[in-house]
């Protein structure tokens, strides 16, 4: 033993805190309203595909002659399409998507957009996180739907980022969203040593400071959940076992955390992972086969995980991106941003097949596919249809559900 | 040390003044007010990576006006060594194309597997160097550059050369004129690189750089129409590299010589002149004015001060020493407003602890470690850079912050480091390191909790700090205190 080390002195020793029965109590409570069927144990879990994924070679239109003829060397052969029917198919990477799809747990809902639509990654990413197109907003869709909710407020735990950085579509005035990258070094090594556990909690809680700060008290606030949430969440989601078969990628890593959320006892209700990056302005095919491959494989596992656990109906996922991409390549093998794309709704409650109508190759926005389906309406049929939520308050304004949940 | 000071006594030396916005006059003129140990430690956060006890000692004796004088006008560093290993694999793969697919294969392999050792290296020695340069005002010019002309290495060709060359390109424009570095940023190669320009031809050609160099570089979104982008994708077309000796060539036979039309006006444009009609939108220095009161002073400042930078930056003519200066010589500057209004970034947090320990070397485990709190130097998320303010802050983050902090006091080197001089009286103990490590910016009672800590109170097993227990409890004391909300922000 180092002399010297604090973490390691003659006071140390595991400390036991909180109580887990408490909080699991605490998840059971229902949040849904009268009229609207969510249930008390449902959880959203939504994959953001980062970069603007190409919609275009993920949903293939292989019926469609105008596609090979924009497309000279980046369309994807018919003959290698997982063909949905005579029009569209899956990029031949998502195999393992496809057999979901045709077991009736995937929906496919194509040509999602929103008006006035934006080529920025980082403009057009607020927005689908927003869900606010018209002004600058700061709250995400699935933070209001969490001050909404009327959760248990002492739950740390009722939205995770599996994420370092806690992203926009999370972001609540009431509810503050942990993001956790991974369970291992997920705790402070201090709460080691009682003394210093101690002694962190009470610094964190002084606020007579000598100078005000903007984010002094988000800090602090931040600093004591990550405390309390570090002790509670391993124990939550302890005894866990897996044999999915989970792509050693960070995707895989996070869908598995999340499978094992679900299991425990955190009362979580909205989990939020990503993927990427899919922004292919050159040599498209290799990087975004294999990141489609990545998703369809991770999801796959993920379902696996989730039957083996008695939990596949309680889970919801749904897919995003800030845009799909230009529909003629450009010259380096690759497109440029674009705008409406497909998005999947995958598990629990899904009424497997396809949504919405597919863009027309020919009627477009200077090159760029125009949206038939409106993103809000997506959501309303998340938060009214799984969530139990009324969804006009959170989207501000009314739209129409898709018939796509049970 | 003494005793500490209460808010009082805060207020008399006039670090607490009521808030409020000043106008945008009083603003920008030099501050007069009183100068001391926090003001020089809040400057040398801001405008480098935090002070050692000796630095911060040593600014506080000079005027307001000669502490920034000493940032402005720093000295050649020149002789400040470069990294051992910067991993050029153009020899390797000289003979790439003569070789069947299992040989060039195997020569990727190898030129990522240097490039990989070669960038992890690169980034403990760029660390070293913010931590030892004698001039920080310019290692914080090229930090903020490589956060804003973003550009992430091992990716789309981006080779550590290539890298490097892009961090003396920063470098040697620290203070210099913002549109000259434009100009010179589109055509440096880990740029046309990294945002697929070097691919760019006539026939079709690649928006990546085009609209990044407006939304993300000079512009801002919104002060450009789509239009715009494809009009100067065009125009950039054929700015390419010469893959023989790594440098900007402009390819006559890709380019579009065809008129263009950019932001109203109309003409045969290239590269060049879309830089020129950029920085004669008065869009781009409110666009810079932002970036520079966000870096340096605090973030969302209000329009009329943002206003008065962008007078300033047109003033004079995008030159960055004298704006920068003005900025550093400020009331606003100096302001409640802005006193500990930023969030260190983990880079600033590292380097900054390495200062306020006294540590001559940067700690191996410091590079890892950043990867934990969210930024990797050379590797930034996207080509925004790091989102930074309150988004370095999550549960993950902190937790990572202070895992790296008691890493760092449990560490040998720590014997020779600041902490080897502690009183050995609980009090002043406690009341040293508030003072070292956040210049008394600590709530009195988290004076009275770091010294009962120091004490071992609460536990009934040991007693008072002592010869025996003092290593452990120092340790453990330091780590604590920068364990507080006060010593994230900067």
């Amino acid at each position: 033993m180092k002399r010297g080390n604090f973490l390691l002195g003659a006071i140390s020793g595991i400390t036991v805190v909180a109580n887990a029965d408490h909080v699991f109590a605490r998840a059971l409570a229902d949040t849904s309203l009268p009229g609207f069927p969510g249930a008390s144990d449902r959880v959203f879990v939504l994959v953001n595909l980062q970069g603007g994924n190409d919609g275009l070679n993920c949903i293939v239109p292989h019926g469609n002659p105008q596609y090979y003829q924009v497309r000279p060397s980046l369309a994807i052969p018919k003959s290698d399409v997982l063909a949905i029917d005579a029009n569209v198919g899956f990029n031949p990477t998502m195999r393992a998507l496809k057999a979901m799809y045709d077991k009736g747990m995937v929906a496919v809902v194509q040509g999602v957009g929103y008006p006035n639509p934006d080529h920025s990654h980082f403009r057009s990413t607020e927005i689908w996180q927003t869900a606010v197109p018209e002004r600058y907003e700061h709250t995400g869709w699935l933070g209001r739907y969490l001050d909404d909710a009327n959760l248990p407020a002492s739950n740390l735990f009722n939205g995770v980022a599996l994420a370092q950085v806690l992203p926009e579509v999370l972001v609540a005035t009431k509810t503050d969203v942990p993001a956790v990258a991974q369970l291992r070094g997920y705790g402070l090594l201090s709460d080691r040593n009682a003394a210093a556990r101690r002694t962190f909690t009470e610094l964190v809680s002084d606020n007579r400071f000598p100078f005000t700060s903007p984010y002094l008290a988000h800090v602090a606030e931040i600093e004591d959940h990550a405390q309390r949430g570090s002790e509670e969440l391993p124990r939550l989601v302890a005894g866990y076992k897996t044999d999915a078969a989970y792509p050693a990628t960070p995707l895989g890593r996070s869908l598995a955390l999340a499978a094992q959320i679900v299991a425990g006892r955190t009362g979580t209700r909205v989990l939020y992972v990503q993927h990427g990056s899919f922004d292919t302005h050159v040599n498209q095919k290799p990087t975004q086969d294999r990141l489609l491959g990545e998703l369809a494989d991770a999801l796959s596992a993920f379902y696996d995980d989730l039957a083996a656990h008695g939990n596949e109906k309680r889970v919801l996922t749904m897919t995003f991106s800030e845009f799909g991409r230009r529909i003629a390549q450009n010259a380096s093998g690759g497109t440029d941003h674009g705008e409406a794309s497909p998005l999947f709704l995958v598990g629990g409650g899904v009424k497997g097949g396809l949504y919405g109508t597919a863009p027309d190759l020919g009627q477009t926005n200077m090159g760029n596919l125009r949206f038939t389906t409106d993103f809000r309406q997506v959501y309303a049929t998340v938060i009214e249809r799984w969530l139990g939520r009324p969804s006009s308050a959170i989207l501000g304004g009314s739209f129409a559900p898709l018939p796509l949940l049970a | 040390m003494g005793a500490p000071r209460t808010f009082n006594e805060h207020m008399a030396i006039g670090l607490i003044r009521p808030a409020g916005s000043l106008d945008a006059m009083t603003a920008l003129q030099p501050y007069r007010g009183p100068w001391s140990a926090r003001h020089a430690a809040h400057l040398l956060r801001r405008a480098g990576f935090g002070g050692s006890a000796d630095e911060i000692a040593r600014y506080a004796e000079m005027s307001p006006g000669d502490a920034v004088d000493a940032l402005i006008r720093f000295p050649d560093t020149s002789s400040l060594p470069a990294p051992d290993d910067v991993y050029d694999p153009r020899p390797l793969l000289a003979s790439f194309f003569r070789g069947d697919k299992a040989r060039r294969r195997a020569l990727l392999m190898q030129a990522r597997k240097a490039s990989g050792a070669s960038i992890r290296s690169m980034r403990e020695w760029w660390l070293e160097r913010m931590l030892v340069t004698p001039a920080p005002l310019q290692e914080k010019m090229t930090f903020f550059f490589h956060g804003h002309f973003t550009t992430a290495a091992l990716q789309k060709g981006v080779w550590p050369t290539y890298v490097y060359a892009q961090n003396q390109l920063y470098r040697s424009h620290a203070l210099g004129n913002l549109r000259d570095l434009t100009m010179a940023v589109s055509k440096d190669p880990a740029m046309l690189l990294y945002l697929d320009n070097a691919d760019s031809r006539k026939a079709h050609p690649n928006e990546n750089y085009a609209r990044e160099l407006m939304e993300l570089f000079t512009l801002g979104h919104g002060n450009y129409s789509e239009e715009d982008v494809r009009q100067s994708a065009r125009a950039f077309t054929g700015w390419s590299i010469d893959r023989r000796t790594g440098t900007f060539f402009f390819n006559h036979r890709t380019h579009d010589d065809g008129v263009k039309t950019f932001l109203g006006r109309t003409g045969n444009f290239d590269g060049a002149d879309i830089v020129n009609m950029i920085y004669e939108q008065p869009a781009c220095a409110r666009f810079w004015a932002g970036k520079l009161l966000d870096f340096f002073v605090y973030d969302g400042a209000e329009p009329h001060l943002r206003d008065a930078v962008a007078s300033l930056i047109h003033k004079h003519d995008y030159e960055m020493l004298p704006v920068v200066s003005t900025l550093l010589r400020s009331n606003v500057f100096y302001s409640p407003r802005a006193y500990r209004a930023l969030v260190k970034s983990p880079v600033e947090f590292v380097v900054g602890t390495h200062k306020a320990f006294g540590l001559a070397r940067i700690e191996p485990r410091s590079v890892p470690a950043l990867a934990q709190m969210g930024q990797i130097l050379f590797s930034p998320p996207n080509v925004a850079g790091w989102p930074g303010g309150q988004n370095w802050i999550t549960s993950q983050t902190v937790i990572s912050r202070a895992n790296f902090v008691a890493s760092m006091v449990n560490a040998p080197v720590m014997a020779r480091s600041t902490l080897a001089r502690m009183p050995l009286d609980a009090r002043r103990a406690a009341h040293a390191l508030a003072d070292a490590i956040l210049q008394g910016d600590a709530p009195p009672e988290s004076y009275a909790q770091l010294e009962a800590y120091l004490d071992g109170a609460g536990t009934s097993a040991l007693g008072a700090l002592s010869a025996e227990n003092y290593e452990e409890r120092a340790r453990g004391a330091a780590y604590l205190t920068m364990a507080m909300p006060a010593y994230q922000l900067a």
